[in-house]
Protein backbone atom coordinates (compact mmCIF):
# COMPACT_ATOMS: atom_id res chain seq x y z
CA UNK A 1 0.00 0.00 0.00
CA UNK A 2 1.03 3.41 -0.81
CA UNK A 3 2.42 5.50 1.95
CA UNK A 4 -0.26 8.75 2.41
CA UNK A 5 1.76 11.93 2.40
CA UNK A 6 0.85 13.81 5.05
CA UNK A 7 1.16 18.03 5.44
CA UNK A 8 1.82 20.53 8.86
CA UNK A 9 1.15 23.28 9.02
CA UNK A 10 1.72 25.38 11.86
CA UNK A 11 -1.43 28.14 12.61
CA UNK A 12 -1.23 31.13 14.75
CA UNK A 13 -4.50 33.18 16.11
CA UNK A 14 -3.73 37.00 15.81
CA UNK A 15 -6.39 39.34 17.46
CA UNK A 16 -6.72 42.43 15.48
CA UNK A 17 -6.19 42.58 11.38
CA UNK A 18 -2.82 44.91 11.61
CA UNK A 19 -1.56 42.25 14.04
CA UNK A 20 -2.16 39.90 11.30
CA UNK A 21 -0.44 41.67 8.26
CA UNK A 22 2.36 42.79 10.22
CA UNK A 23 3.22 39.15 11.34
CA UNK A 24 3.10 37.94 7.95
CA UNK A 25 5.31 40.41 5.92
CA UNK A 26 7.27 39.78 9.06
CA UNK A 27 7.72 36.21 8.44
CA UNK A 28 7.91 36.59 4.56
CA UNK A 29 10.84 38.65 5.51
CA UNK A 30 11.94 35.74 7.51
CA UNK A 31 11.59 33.39 4.71
CA UNK A 32 9.10 31.76 4.72
CA UNK A 33 7.00 30.55 1.90
CA UNK A 34 3.63 29.64 1.23
CA UNK A 35 1.76 31.07 3.98
CA UNK A 36 -1.59 31.83 4.17
CA UNK A 37 -3.94 34.60 5.81
CA UNK A 38 -7.63 33.90 7.52
CA UNK A 39 -9.94 36.36 7.95
CA UNK A 40 -13.56 36.70 9.21
CA UNK A 41 -13.65 39.48 6.38
CA UNK A 42 -11.45 41.17 3.48
CA UNK A 43 -8.18 41.97 5.10
CA UNK A 44 -6.46 45.62 3.69
CA UNK A 45 -3.01 45.01 2.73
CA UNK A 46 -3.11 41.07 3.13
CA UNK A 47 -2.25 39.96 -0.21
CA UNK A 48 0.69 42.26 -0.50
CA UNK A 49 1.76 41.29 3.14
CA UNK A 50 1.84 37.30 1.51
CA UNK A 51 3.29 39.06 -1.47
CA UNK A 52 0.69 37.01 -3.96
CA UNK A 53 1.31 37.71 -7.95
CA UNK A 54 -0.39 40.10 -9.72
CA UNK A 55 -4.04 38.36 -9.70
CA UNK A 56 -5.06 36.67 -12.86
CA UNK A 57 -8.59 36.77 -12.79
CA UNK A 58 -8.56 39.97 -14.85
CA UNK A 59 -7.15 38.01 -17.72
CA UNK A 60 -9.58 35.48 -17.72
CA UNK A 61 -12.37 38.03 -17.38
CA UNK A 62 -11.13 39.66 -20.89
CA UNK A 63 -11.08 36.56 -22.49
CA UNK A 64 -14.36 35.47 -21.35
CA UNK A 65 -15.85 39.13 -22.52
CA UNK A 66 -14.34 38.47 -25.89
CA UNK A 67 -15.36 34.74 -26.20
CA UNK A 68 -19.26 36.56 -25.64
CA UNK A 69 -18.60 38.99 -27.72
CA UNK A 70 -17.58 36.69 -30.84
CA UNK A 71 -20.16 33.86 -30.05
CA UNK A 72 -22.84 36.67 -29.73
CA UNK A 73 -21.98 38.39 -33.34
CA UNK A 74 -21.69 34.87 -34.78
CA UNK A 75 -24.90 33.56 -33.39
CA UNK A 76 -27.02 36.35 -34.58
CA UNK A 77 -25.33 36.93 -37.95
CA UNK A 78 -25.74 33.09 -38.48
CA UNK A 79 -29.97 33.10 -37.36
CA UNK A 80 -30.35 36.31 -39.30
CA UNK A 81 -29.35 35.84 -42.44
CA UNK A 82 -28.85 32.35 -42.79
CA UNK A 83 -30.87 30.14 -40.64
CA UNK A 84 -34.16 32.45 -40.80
CA UNK A 85 -34.00 35.62 -42.70
CA UNK A 86 -36.31 37.87 -42.49
CA UNK A 87 -37.00 41.49 -43.51
CA UNK A 88 -37.59 43.66 -41.47
CA UNK A 89 -38.61 47.31 -42.81
CA UNK A 90 -36.58 47.05 -45.24
CA UNK A 91 -32.85 46.63 -43.26
CA UNK A 92 -29.97 44.98 -44.35
CA UNK A 93 -30.29 41.13 -43.34
CA UNK A 94 -26.61 41.85 -41.85
CA UNK A 95 -27.93 44.86 -39.30
CA UNK A 96 -25.08 45.47 -37.04
CA UNK A 97 -26.49 48.31 -35.11
CA UNK A 98 -29.53 45.63 -33.91
CA UNK A 99 -26.96 43.10 -32.85
CA UNK A 100 -25.22 45.50 -30.21
CA UNK A 101 -27.35 45.31 -27.30
CA UNK A 102 -27.04 40.92 -27.59
CA UNK A 103 -23.21 41.60 -27.85
CA UNK A 104 -23.05 43.70 -25.12
CA UNK A 105 -25.04 41.12 -22.70
CA UNK A 106 -23.44 38.04 -23.84
CA UNK A 107 -19.93 40.09 -23.25
CA UNK A 108 -21.14 41.10 -19.75
CA UNK A 109 -22.33 37.57 -19.09
CA UNK A 110 -19.36 35.64 -20.48
CA UNK A 111 -16.95 38.07 -18.42
CA UNK A 112 -19.35 37.64 -15.00
CA UNK A 113 -18.73 33.81 -15.98
CA UNK A 114 -14.89 34.37 -16.07
CA UNK A 115 -14.89 36.16 -12.96
CA UNK A 116 -16.48 33.94 -10.77
CA UNK A 117 -15.41 30.25 -12.29
CA UNK A 118 -12.02 31.50 -12.62
CA UNK A 119 -11.65 32.77 -9.11
CA UNK A 120 -13.34 29.80 -8.12
CA UNK A 121 -10.82 27.24 -10.08
CA UNK A 122 -7.81 29.13 -9.59
CA UNK A 123 -8.73 29.22 -5.72
CA UNK A 124 -9.37 25.79 -5.75
CA UNK A 125 -13.17 25.81 -4.78
CA UNK A 126 -15.18 24.10 -3.63
CA UNK A 127 -12.83 22.62 -1.15
CA UNK A 128 -14.96 20.67 1.28
CA UNK A 129 -12.34 19.61 3.80
CA UNK A 130 -8.78 20.48 4.81
CA UNK A 131 -6.89 19.67 7.34
CA UNK A 132 -6.86 22.56 9.18
CA UNK A 133 -10.91 22.47 10.02
CA UNK A 134 -9.56 20.23 12.03
CA UNK A 135 -8.31 22.73 14.76
CA UNK A 136 -11.15 23.06 16.55
CA UNK A 137 -9.40 26.73 17.51
CA UNK A 138 -9.46 27.68 14.48
CA UNK A 139 -13.18 28.23 14.09
CA UNK A 140 -12.78 31.81 14.98
CA UNK A 141 -11.58 32.75 11.66
CA UNK A 142 -15.22 32.94 10.88
CA UNK A 143 -16.42 35.25 13.43
CA UNK A 144 -13.30 37.53 15.15
CA UNK A 145 -9.80 35.63 14.91
CA UNK A 146 -7.45 36.22 11.69
CA UNK A 147 -5.14 33.59 11.63
CA UNK A 148 -2.08 32.90 9.27
CA UNK A 149 -0.64 29.23 8.64
CA UNK A 150 2.70 28.11 7.86
CA UNK A 151 3.81 25.34 5.90
CA UNK A 152 5.72 23.00 8.18
CA UNK A 153 7.82 19.66 6.88
CA UNK A 154 5.80 17.20 8.44
CA UNK A 155 7.69 15.29 11.34
CA UNK A 156 10.12 18.14 11.87
CA UNK A 157 9.93 20.25 15.34
CA UNK A 158 7.92 22.88 15.18
CA UNK A 159 8.50 24.80 18.28
CA UNK A 160 10.80 27.27 16.87
CA UNK A 161 8.35 28.63 14.26
CA UNK A 162 5.96 28.80 17.26
CA UNK A 163 8.06 30.64 19.40
CA UNK A 164 8.80 33.38 16.76
CA UNK A 165 5.04 33.66 15.85
CA UNK A 166 4.68 33.91 19.96
CA UNK A 167 7.26 36.85 19.58
CA UNK A 168 5.44 38.41 16.97
CA UNK A 169 2.04 38.39 19.60
CA UNK A 170 0.08 35.66 17.98
CA UNK A 171 -2.18 34.79 21.09
CA UNK A 172 -2.38 30.77 20.35
CA UNK A 173 -0.22 28.68 17.84
CA UNK A 174 -1.26 24.88 17.11
CA UNK A 175 -0.05 22.52 14.81
CA UNK A 176 -2.21 20.24 12.31
CA UNK A 177 -1.18 17.62 10.39
CA UNK A 178 -3.58 15.81 8.33
CA UNK A 179 -4.11 14.75 3.94
CA UNK A 180 -4.60 17.82 2.29
CA UNK A 181 -6.58 15.99 -0.84
CA UNK B 1 -3.35 85.79 4.00
CA UNK B 2 -4.07 82.68 6.23
CA UNK B 3 -1.06 80.71 7.79
CA UNK B 4 0.78 77.89 6.41
CA UNK B 5 -0.39 75.10 7.88
CA UNK B 6 2.30 72.40 8.32
CA UNK B 7 2.12 68.64 9.11
CA UNK B 8 5.37 66.28 9.83
CA UNK B 9 5.86 66.04 5.78
CA UNK B 10 5.29 69.01 4.22
CA UNK B 11 4.26 72.52 4.53
CA UNK B 12 1.46 73.97 2.76
CA UNK B 13 0.76 77.92 2.39
CA UNK B 14 -1.94 79.08 -0.10
CA UNK B 15 -1.26 79.57 -3.57
CA UNK B 16 0.57 82.78 -4.35
CA UNK B 17 -0.01 82.01 -8.50
CA UNK B 18 2.46 82.42 -10.38
CA UNK B 19 1.59 84.89 -13.37
CA UNK B 20 4.01 82.26 -15.61
CA UNK B 21 0.78 80.08 -16.47
CA UNK B 22 -2.56 82.85 -15.85
CA UNK B 23 -0.70 85.69 -17.99
CA UNK B 24 -0.12 83.49 -21.14
CA UNK B 25 -3.94 82.05 -20.68
CA UNK B 26 -5.53 85.60 -20.43
CA UNK B 27 -3.32 86.70 -23.32
CA UNK B 28 -4.53 83.81 -25.78
CA UNK B 29 -7.79 83.71 -24.84
CA UNK B 30 -7.94 87.49 -25.06
CA UNK B 31 -6.68 87.33 -28.76
CA UNK B 32 -8.45 84.48 -30.12
CA UNK B 33 -11.64 85.84 -28.78
CA UNK B 34 -10.97 89.12 -30.70
CA UNK B 35 -9.66 87.56 -33.68
CA UNK B 36 -13.08 85.12 -33.66
CA UNK B 37 -15.16 87.86 -33.00
CA UNK B 38 -13.48 89.88 -35.23
CA UNK B 39 -13.63 86.90 -37.90
CA UNK B 40 -18.04 87.16 -37.24
CA UNK B 41 -18.15 90.52 -37.36
CA UNK B 42 -15.99 91.93 -40.48
CA UNK B 43 -15.61 89.11 -42.89
CA UNK B 44 -18.19 87.14 -44.62
CA UNK B 45 -17.56 84.03 -43.14
CA UNK B 46 -20.34 84.50 -40.17
CA UNK B 47 -22.13 80.55 -40.81
CA UNK B 48 -18.40 79.04 -39.91
CA UNK B 49 -17.26 81.63 -36.99
CA UNK B 50 -20.45 81.60 -35.42
CA UNK B 51 -20.57 78.01 -34.95
CA UNK B 52 -16.93 77.47 -34.33
CA UNK B 53 -17.46 79.46 -31.39
CA UNK B 54 -20.52 77.57 -30.21
CA UNK B 55 -18.05 74.48 -29.80
CA UNK B 56 -15.89 76.43 -28.41
CA UNK B 57 -18.52 78.04 -25.62
CA UNK B 58 -20.20 74.62 -24.87
CA UNK B 59 -17.09 72.91 -24.43
CA UNK B 60 -15.56 74.73 -21.65
CA UNK B 61 -19.11 75.51 -19.90
CA UNK B 62 -20.09 72.27 -20.04
CA UNK B 63 -16.51 71.10 -18.42
CA UNK B 64 -16.91 73.82 -15.58
CA UNK B 65 -20.97 72.58 -15.16
CA UNK B 66 -19.28 68.99 -14.93
CA UNK B 67 -16.93 69.82 -12.59
CA UNK B 68 -19.85 71.24 -10.23
CA UNK B 69 -21.77 68.20 -10.66
CA UNK B 70 -18.74 66.01 -9.92
CA UNK B 71 -18.12 67.96 -6.47
CA UNK B 72 -22.43 68.19 -5.89
CA UNK B 73 -22.31 63.96 -6.47
CA UNK B 74 -19.21 63.38 -4.25
CA UNK B 75 -20.88 65.29 -1.05
CA UNK B 76 -24.43 63.63 -1.55
CA UNK B 77 -22.21 60.09 -1.33
CA UNK B 78 -20.07 61.40 1.63
CA UNK B 79 -16.75 60.26 -0.47
CA UNK B 80 -13.65 61.11 0.97
CA UNK B 81 -11.07 59.55 -0.98
CA UNK B 82 -11.40 62.82 -3.39
CA UNK B 83 -11.15 65.34 -0.83
CA UNK B 84 -7.23 66.16 -1.37
CA UNK B 85 -8.61 66.72 -5.03
CA UNK B 86 -11.85 68.81 -3.88
CA UNK B 87 -9.91 72.12 -4.66
CA UNK B 88 -9.68 71.77 -7.88
CA UNK B 89 -13.14 71.06 -8.46
CA UNK B 90 -14.14 74.22 -6.78
CA UNK B 91 -12.35 76.32 -8.55
CA UNK B 92 -12.84 75.29 -12.13
CA UNK B 93 -16.90 75.15 -11.18
CA UNK B 94 -16.33 78.93 -10.01
CA UNK B 95 -15.40 79.96 -13.28
CA UNK B 96 -19.04 79.32 -14.46
CA UNK B 97 -20.14 83.21 -14.10
CA UNK B 98 -17.54 84.36 -17.02
CA UNK B 99 -19.24 82.06 -19.03
CA UNK B 100 -22.44 84.35 -18.68
CA UNK B 101 -20.25 87.21 -20.64
CA UNK B 102 -18.66 85.23 -22.94
CA UNK B 103 -22.41 83.49 -24.02
CA UNK B 104 -22.98 87.25 -24.71
CA UNK B 105 -21.33 86.88 -28.40
CA UNK B 106 -23.97 84.23 -29.02
CA UNK B 107 -26.83 86.69 -29.13
CA UNK B 108 -25.27 88.71 -32.31
CA UNK B 109 -24.43 84.79 -33.82
CA UNK B 110 -28.02 83.43 -32.80
CA UNK B 111 -29.39 84.48 -36.60
CA UNK B 112 -26.68 82.22 -37.93
CA UNK B 113 -26.90 79.67 -35.98
CA UNK B 114 -30.37 78.72 -35.56
CA UNK B 115 -33.39 78.55 -37.58
CA UNK B 116 -36.23 79.45 -34.95
CA UNK B 117 -34.54 82.74 -34.46
CA UNK B 118 -36.00 85.54 -36.12
CA UNK B 119 -35.17 86.61 -39.00
CA UNK B 120 -33.01 83.72 -39.14
CA UNK B 121 -32.68 82.72 -43.11
CA UNK B 122 -31.78 79.31 -41.81
CA UNK B 123 -35.28 78.33 -42.35
CA UNK B 124 -35.29 79.13 -46.45
CA UNK B 125 -34.99 75.02 -47.46
CA UNK B 126 -37.68 74.29 -45.39
CA UNK B 127 -40.90 73.24 -46.37
CA UNK B 128 -44.32 74.90 -45.80
CA UNK B 129 -45.38 71.95 -43.71
CA UNK B 130 -41.64 72.30 -41.77
CA UNK B 131 -42.00 75.99 -41.15
CA UNK B 132 -45.22 75.60 -39.62
CA UNK B 133 -44.36 73.26 -37.27
CA UNK B 134 -41.67 75.90 -36.07
CA UNK B 135 -43.38 79.09 -35.86
CA UNK B 136 -46.83 76.67 -34.10
CA UNK B 137 -45.92 74.17 -32.39
CA UNK B 138 -42.45 75.21 -31.59
CA UNK B 139 -42.56 78.67 -30.92
CA UNK B 140 -43.70 78.64 -27.40
CA UNK B 141 -39.98 77.13 -26.69
CA UNK B 142 -37.85 78.20 -29.32
CA UNK B 143 -38.12 81.74 -29.54
CA UNK B 144 -36.43 85.44 -28.92
CA UNK B 145 -38.00 85.74 -25.41
CA UNK B 146 -38.16 82.93 -23.31
CA UNK B 147 -35.00 80.59 -24.42
CA UNK B 148 -31.46 82.04 -25.95
CA UNK B 149 -31.13 85.78 -25.79
CA UNK B 150 -28.35 85.86 -23.12
CA UNK B 151 -29.11 88.49 -20.18
CA UNK B 152 -32.34 88.43 -21.70
CA UNK B 153 -34.09 84.91 -22.29
CA UNK B 154 -35.30 84.12 -19.27
CA UNK B 155 -33.83 80.38 -19.56
CA UNK B 156 -30.67 81.29 -20.28
CA UNK B 157 -30.63 84.05 -16.53
CA UNK B 158 -32.02 80.22 -14.65
CA UNK B 159 -29.39 78.08 -15.79
CA UNK B 160 -26.57 80.39 -15.25
CA UNK B 161 -28.23 81.59 -12.28
CA UNK B 162 -29.13 77.90 -10.40
CA UNK B 163 -25.39 77.14 -11.52
CA UNK B 164 -23.43 79.95 -10.02
CA UNK B 165 -25.40 79.78 -6.99
CA UNK B 166 -24.40 76.24 -6.51
CA UNK B 167 -20.77 76.66 -7.69
CA UNK B 168 -19.60 80.13 -5.46
CA UNK B 169 -21.70 78.22 -2.33
CA UNK B 170 -20.27 75.14 -2.19
CA UNK B 171 -16.55 77.05 -2.65
CA UNK B 172 -17.42 79.48 -0.09
CA UNK B 173 -18.38 77.07 2.72
CA UNK B 174 -14.83 75.47 1.35
CA UNK B 175 -12.84 78.45 1.91
CA UNK B 176 -14.19 79.50 4.65
CA UNK B 177 -13.62 76.07 6.55
CA UNK B 178 -9.97 76.14 5.80
CA UNK B 179 -9.45 78.92 8.73
CA UNK B 180 -12.29 78.12 10.77
CA UNK B 181 -11.92 74.22 10.40
CA UNK B 182 -15.03 72.25 11.62
CA UNK B 183 -17.68 69.92 10.86
CA UNK B 184 -20.40 72.24 10.32
CA UNK B 185 -19.50 73.90 6.55
CA UNK B 186 -18.85 70.01 5.56
CA UNK B 187 -22.18 69.20 7.23
CA UNK B 188 -23.57 71.85 5.15
CA UNK B 189 -21.82 71.15 1.91
CA UNK B 190 -23.64 67.59 2.47
CA UNK B 191 -27.04 68.54 2.77
CA UNK B 192 -27.10 71.52 0.14
CA UNK B 193 -25.60 69.21 -2.41
CA UNK B 194 -28.21 66.03 -2.98
CA UNK B 195 -30.57 69.30 -2.64
CA UNK B 196 -29.24 70.84 -5.56
CA UNK B 197 -28.49 67.81 -7.73
CA UNK B 198 -31.83 67.63 -9.21
CA UNK B 199 -31.42 71.32 -10.43
CA UNK B 200 -28.19 71.14 -11.83
CA UNK B 201 -29.33 67.74 -13.97
CA UNK B 202 -32.60 69.51 -15.42
CA UNK B 203 -30.50 72.58 -16.42
CA UNK B 204 -27.62 71.46 -18.54
CA UNK B 205 -29.96 68.67 -20.03
CA UNK B 206 -32.27 72.04 -20.86
CA UNK B 207 -28.84 74.07 -22.07
CA UNK B 208 -28.26 71.35 -24.09
CA UNK B 209 -31.53 71.47 -25.57
CA UNK B 210 -31.13 75.14 -26.07
CA UNK B 211 -27.69 75.51 -26.91
CA UNK B 212 -26.70 72.50 -29.12
CA UNK B 213 -29.78 70.15 -29.99
CA UNK B 214 -32.42 73.41 -31.10
CA UNK B 215 -29.34 73.94 -34.07
CA UNK B 216 -31.87 71.41 -35.94
CA UNK B 217 -35.22 72.30 -34.09
CA UNK B 218 -37.17 69.62 -35.96
CA UNK B 219 -35.26 66.73 -34.53
CA UNK B 220 -35.53 66.36 -30.99
CA UNK B 221 -34.19 63.28 -28.97
CA UNK B 222 -34.67 63.25 -24.96
CA UNK B 223 -31.27 62.00 -24.41
CA UNK B 224 -29.38 64.30 -26.32
CA UNK B 225 -28.50 66.05 -22.62
CA UNK B 226 -27.24 63.39 -21.33
CA UNK B 227 -24.76 62.76 -23.95
CA UNK B 228 -23.44 66.18 -24.16
CA UNK B 229 -22.97 65.63 -20.06
CA UNK B 230 -21.40 62.31 -20.76
CA UNK B 231 -18.95 63.96 -23.21
CA UNK B 232 -18.00 66.87 -20.20
CA UNK B 233 -17.43 64.69 -17.28
CA UNK B 234 -15.31 62.44 -19.23
CA UNK B 235 -13.56 66.06 -20.25
CA UNK B 236 -13.33 67.50 -16.16
CA UNK B 237 -12.07 64.16 -15.13
CA UNK B 238 -9.41 64.27 -17.49
CA UNK B 239 -8.75 67.76 -16.68
CA UNK B 240 -8.48 66.85 -13.14
CA UNK B 241 -5.85 64.18 -14.16
CA UNK B 242 -4.29 66.50 -16.43
CA UNK B 243 -4.06 69.41 -13.11
CA UNK B 244 -3.03 66.87 -10.13
CA UNK B 245 -0.13 65.53 -12.40
CA UNK B 246 1.07 68.98 -12.72
CA UNK B 247 0.65 70.39 -9.90
CA UNK B 248 3.62 70.25 -8.25
CA UNK B 249 6.44 72.48 -6.79
CA UNK B 250 5.53 75.04 -3.39
CA UNK B 251 2.37 74.89 -2.12
CA UNK B 252 0.66 72.73 -4.91
CA UNK B 253 -0.88 69.37 -4.22
CA UNK B 254 0.34 67.72 -6.25
CA UNK B 255 2.84 66.05 -4.03
CA UNK B 256 0.76 64.19 -1.28
CA UNK B 257 -1.67 62.77 -4.34
CA UNK B 258 -1.23 59.33 -3.63
CA UNK B 259 -0.85 56.67 -6.48
CA UNK B 260 -4.32 55.21 -5.50
CA UNK B 261 -6.14 58.54 -6.36
CA UNK B 262 -4.74 58.23 -9.76
CA UNK B 263 -5.82 55.14 -9.99
CA UNK B 264 -9.30 55.82 -8.78
CA UNK B 265 -9.45 58.79 -11.61
CA UNK B 266 -7.95 56.20 -14.28
CA UNK B 267 -11.05 54.10 -13.37
CA UNK B 268 -13.44 57.05 -13.44
CA UNK B 269 -12.22 57.76 -17.03
CA UNK B 270 -12.50 54.27 -18.13
CA UNK B 271 -15.98 54.58 -16.79
CA UNK B 272 -16.72 57.38 -18.05
CA UNK B 273 -14.98 56.45 -21.65
CA UNK B 274 -17.97 53.20 -21.72
CA UNK B 275 -20.88 55.59 -20.12
CA UNK B 276 -20.36 58.33 -23.43
CA UNK B 277 -20.31 55.19 -26.06
CA UNK B 278 -23.38 53.54 -23.85
CA UNK B 279 -25.32 56.92 -24.04
CA UNK B 280 -24.27 58.25 -28.20
CA UNK B 281 -25.10 54.28 -29.00
CA UNK B 282 -28.55 54.24 -27.24
CA UNK B 283 -29.55 57.77 -28.93
CA UNK B 284 -28.13 56.23 -31.98
CA UNK B 285 -29.93 53.28 -31.84
CA UNK B 286 -33.76 53.83 -31.00
CA UNK B 287 -33.20 56.87 -34.08
CA UNK B 288 -31.69 53.86 -36.60
CA UNK B 289 -34.76 51.04 -35.94
CA UNK B 290 -37.44 53.42 -35.29
CA UNK B 291 -36.59 54.76 -38.76
CA UNK B 292 -39.21 57.30 -38.77
CA UNK B 293 -38.99 60.48 -41.27
CA UNK B 294 -38.93 63.35 -38.40
CA UNK B 295 -35.64 61.69 -36.69
CA UNK B 296 -34.14 60.01 -39.20
CA UNK B 297 -32.27 63.11 -41.17
CA UNK B 298 -29.94 64.27 -38.41
CA UNK B 299 -28.38 60.07 -38.09
CA UNK B 300 -28.88 60.23 -41.97
CA UNK B 301 -26.62 63.26 -42.45
CA UNK B 302 -24.03 61.57 -40.42
CA UNK B 303 -24.04 58.19 -41.67
CA UNK B 304 -24.33 58.53 -45.74
CA UNK B 305 -21.98 60.74 -47.30
CA UNK B 306 -19.09 62.43 -46.17
CA UNK B 307 -19.66 62.33 -42.49
CA UNK B 308 -19.82 59.20 -42.86
CA UNK B 309 -16.46 58.34 -42.34
CA UNK B 310 -16.47 60.82 -39.13
CA UNK B 311 -19.09 59.01 -37.30
CA UNK B 312 -17.51 55.70 -37.85
CA UNK B 313 -13.50 57.32 -36.76
CA UNK B 314 -15.75 58.57 -33.25
CA UNK B 315 -16.91 55.23 -32.37
CA UNK B 316 -13.27 53.67 -32.77
CA UNK B 317 -11.63 57.30 -31.58
CA UNK B 318 -13.74 57.96 -28.60
CA UNK B 319 -14.78 54.67 -27.60
CA UNK B 320 -12.86 51.41 -28.23
CA UNK B 321 -9.47 53.08 -28.64
CA UNK B 322 -9.34 54.52 -24.81
CA UNK B 323 -11.64 52.16 -23.88
CA UNK B 324 -8.91 49.35 -24.78
CA UNK B 325 -6.34 51.32 -23.15
CA UNK B 326 -7.38 52.50 -20.21
CA UNK B 327 -8.80 48.96 -18.98
CA UNK B 328 -4.64 48.66 -17.71
CA UNK B 329 -4.52 48.44 -14.75
CA UNK B 330 -0.07 49.09 -15.56
CA UNK B 331 -1.52 52.72 -17.04
CA UNK B 332 -3.72 53.94 -14.79
CA UNK B 333 -0.38 53.44 -11.96
CA UNK B 334 1.57 55.97 -14.12
CA UNK B 335 -0.08 58.98 -13.86
CA UNK B 336 2.44 60.75 -16.33
CA UNK B 337 0.89 58.70 -19.23
CA UNK B 338 -2.91 58.66 -17.82
CA UNK B 339 -2.04 62.23 -18.06
CA UNK B 340 -1.78 61.92 -22.30
CA UNK B 341 -4.81 59.54 -22.61
CA UNK B 342 -6.44 62.50 -20.84
CA UNK B 343 -4.92 64.93 -23.06
CA UNK B 344 -5.80 62.85 -25.97
CA UNK B 345 -9.19 62.26 -24.48
CA UNK B 346 -9.88 66.46 -24.43
CA UNK B 347 -8.80 66.31 -27.97
CA UNK B 348 -11.61 63.85 -29.01
CA UNK B 349 -14.37 65.03 -26.64
CA UNK B 350 -13.98 68.63 -28.77
CA UNK B 351 -14.16 66.68 -32.00
CA UNK B 352 -17.10 64.99 -30.79
CA UNK B 353 -18.53 68.39 -30.65
CA UNK B 354 -17.31 69.47 -34.28
CA UNK B 355 -19.32 66.57 -34.83
CA UNK B 356 -22.42 67.73 -33.10
CA UNK B 357 -22.12 71.00 -34.38
CA UNK B 358 -20.56 71.49 -37.91
CA UNK B 359 -23.07 69.38 -39.95
CA UNK B 360 -26.13 71.79 -38.96
CA UNK B 361 -23.70 74.07 -40.98
CA UNK B 362 -22.42 72.52 -43.98
CA UNK B 363 -24.46 69.82 -44.28
CA UNK B 364 -23.92 67.49 -47.35
CA UNK B 365 -20.55 69.50 -48.04
CA UNK B 366 -19.27 67.13 -45.07
CA UNK B 367 -16.66 68.19 -42.77
CA UNK B 368 -14.61 71.42 -43.13
CA UNK B 369 -12.41 73.12 -41.31
CA UNK B 370 -12.30 77.00 -40.67
CA UNK B 371 -9.65 78.97 -38.88
CA UNK B 372 -12.08 80.16 -36.27
CA UNK B 373 -12.88 76.76 -34.71
CA UNK B 374 -8.96 76.92 -33.65
CA UNK B 375 -9.36 80.80 -32.04
CA UNK B 376 -12.43 80.12 -30.61
CA UNK B 377 -11.48 76.89 -28.59
CA UNK B 378 -8.48 78.52 -27.30
CA UNK B 379 -10.38 81.89 -26.68
CA UNK B 380 -12.71 80.71 -24.55
CA UNK B 381 -10.46 78.38 -22.84
CA UNK B 382 -8.29 80.60 -22.39
CA UNK B 383 -10.35 83.24 -20.53
CA UNK B 384 -12.02 80.10 -18.89
CA UNK B 385 -8.18 78.96 -17.11
CA UNK B 386 -7.11 81.91 -16.70
CA UNK B 387 -9.90 83.11 -14.60
CA UNK B 388 -9.62 79.35 -13.17
CA UNK B 389 -5.70 80.43 -12.04
CA UNK B 390 -6.75 83.71 -10.66
CA UNK B 391 -9.49 82.25 -8.30
CA UNK B 392 -6.85 79.94 -7.28
CA UNK B 393 -4.43 82.90 -6.07
CA UNK B 394 -4.27 83.24 -2.18
CA UNK B 395 -6.03 80.00 -1.31
CA UNK B 396 -4.80 76.62 -0.26
CA UNK B 397 -4.38 74.35 -3.13
CA UNK B 398 -6.30 71.52 -1.04
CA UNK B 399 -9.04 71.85 1.46
CA UNK B 400 -6.26 71.91 4.90
CA UNK B 401 -9.02 71.70 7.29
CA UNK B 402 -12.01 69.55 6.08
CA UNK B 403 -12.39 66.95 8.61
CA UNK B 404 -11.69 64.05 6.58
CA UNK B 405 -8.51 65.29 4.85
CA UNK B 406 -6.41 63.47 6.91
CA UNK B 407 -8.41 59.91 5.58
CA UNK B 408 -8.38 61.26 2.17
CA UNK B 409 -4.47 62.07 2.16
CA UNK B 410 -3.99 57.91 3.34
CA UNK B 411 -6.23 56.81 0.87
CA UNK B 412 -6.16 52.99 0.53
CA UNK B 413 -8.12 51.86 -2.55
CA UNK B 414 -10.13 48.28 -1.32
Amino acid sequence: MEATVLDSWVLAEFSTPDALVTATRQMREKGFEGMDTYSPYPLHGGSEALGLPPSRVPFIALCGGLTGVATALAMQTWMNTIDYPLNIGGRPLLSLPAWVPITFELGVLFAAFGIFFGLLGLSRLPQPYHPVFESEEFRTASTHGYWLSVPQATGTDAAPVMDQLKALGATQVTLVTGEKE
Amino acid sequence: MSPPVTNSHTSFGPYTGTPKLMVPAFAVGILCLLATLGGFFATDAKGETAHAYLIGFTYWVGISVAFLIMQAIFHTAKAKWLIVLRRTMETASAVIPVFFVLALPLLAMAAYLYPWWEGSELTKGYSSLELEHLSHKQHGYLNNHFSFPPGVGLRHIIYFGVWSFAAWRLRSWSLKQDTEGGLDFTVKQRKFSPGVLPFLALTITFASFDWLMSLTPLWQSTIFGVYYFAGSFLAAFCILTIVTVNAQGKDLYGSVVKLDHFHNLGKLMLAFTAFWAYIAFSQFMLVWIANIPEEAPWYGLRMFGPWRSMSIALFFLHFLLPFGILLSRKLKLQPRKLAVVAVYLLIIHAVDLYWLVWPALTGDAGPTFHWSLLTAFFGVGGIAVGFALFLARGHYTLTVKDPYIAESLRYVQP
